[in-house]
């Protein structure tokens, strides 16, 4: 392998279908200190996602997440799946704001497999749920998967 | 309500410099435990040349890079305390790496205000990023809508 590879394969256009469905990824519960450390890491310091009294101010009922956040966890579902730097569009709507304590499950569904300008991609569509079903993020995504060489 | 007649408009440029260590700090803040965020023996390990990017890392560049944002938010007259978060979109155009120097421009592509009971407002503003690296390649762009009550 030479070391000025950007692409490390995870993931070959033979090995998915349409329909195909993403290893799905459940993360802890939400907390505080995830929050508080979330907004050093991303510089997002809206206050309502860290201090209770704001949340309560503006009628949010206590703090909520930071839609990045979510986001941020179904950047993993895709890190896991086909690598960082495979990505070439990664897109979500946030649908309803999450809280402390939630569980967040991502999960996603390939939607299409089609060969542009001699590149082979994969779309999918992928979610972010909590433990009752209730969808936070939803999106799509775009990705390089290579074909797998004959040996 | 903000100045719609601001439609079309792009904000003053920013740079970021891409540093692993916040790419790091971010997946730890994510709860990704992947080794390839972590250290570049790993990352260099897995095929990567050096800690690559977190799909979300974008974020970093905006609000890190983009100090003025929030001053920019205001002067089109918006109650930046309303702000909810409604869509976000990266396009990976080319490879980002570690030591890498962006440029970033911020551009107010579309905008509606709608007036609501009672003298509330709601406003609806799609912004989109782009990033040229410092050989001037376009790598990035980033797109989002922000909804605001007023």
């Amino acid at each position: 392998m030479t070391t000025n590879t950007q692409i490390p394969v995870k993931l070959y256009f033979e090995d998915v279908e349409v329909d195909t469905e993403l290893p799905p990824l459940t993360k802890s519960p939400i907390t505080h200190l995830q929050l508080v450390r979330y907004a050093g890491a991303s510089g997002d310091f809206n206050p309502l996602h860290t201090d209770p009294k704001i949340g309560e101010a503006i009628g949010t009922g206590g703090i909520i997440a930071h839609g990045m956040l979510i986001m941020g966890f179904l950047g993993q579902l895709l890190s896991d799946y086909v690598g960082p730097t495979a990505l070439r569009k990664f897109d979500v709507r946030f649908k309803n704001m999450t809280r402390l304590d939630d569980v967040i499950t991502c999960t996603g569904k390939i939607t299409s497999k089609t060969e542009v300008d001699g590149e082979t991609l994969i779309s999918g569509k992928i979610q972010a749920a909590d433990q009752n079903g209730d969808v936070k993020a939803s999106g799509t995504f775009t990705a390089l998967a290579p074909h797998r060489k004959e040996n | 309500m903000f100045d719609t007649s601001r439609v079309g408009e792009s904000f003053p440029p920013f740079k970021i410099q891409v540093e692993r260590g916040k790419i790091r700090e971010l997946a730890i803040a994510v709860g990704d435990d992947n080794p390839i965020y972590q250290s570049v023996e790993a990352a260099q390990a897995a095929g990567y040349n050096d800690i690559p990017l977190f799909p979300t890392a974008p974020t970093i560049f905006q609000f890190w890079g983009n100090t003025q944002m929030l001053k920019n938010l205001l002067d089109l007259g918006l109650n930046v305390m309303g702000i909810l978060h409604g869509e976000e979109e990266f396009e990976y155009l080319a490879p980002i790496q570690n030591g890498d120097t962006l440029t970033g421009t911020t551009k107010l592509r579309d905008g509606k205000s709608r007036k609501g009971p009672n003298g509330s407002s709601m406003d609806i503003l799609n912004l989109e990023t782009s990033y040229s690296n410092q050989h001037g390649q376009v790598v990035l762009i980033a797109r989002e809508t922000i909804i605001v009550r007023g």
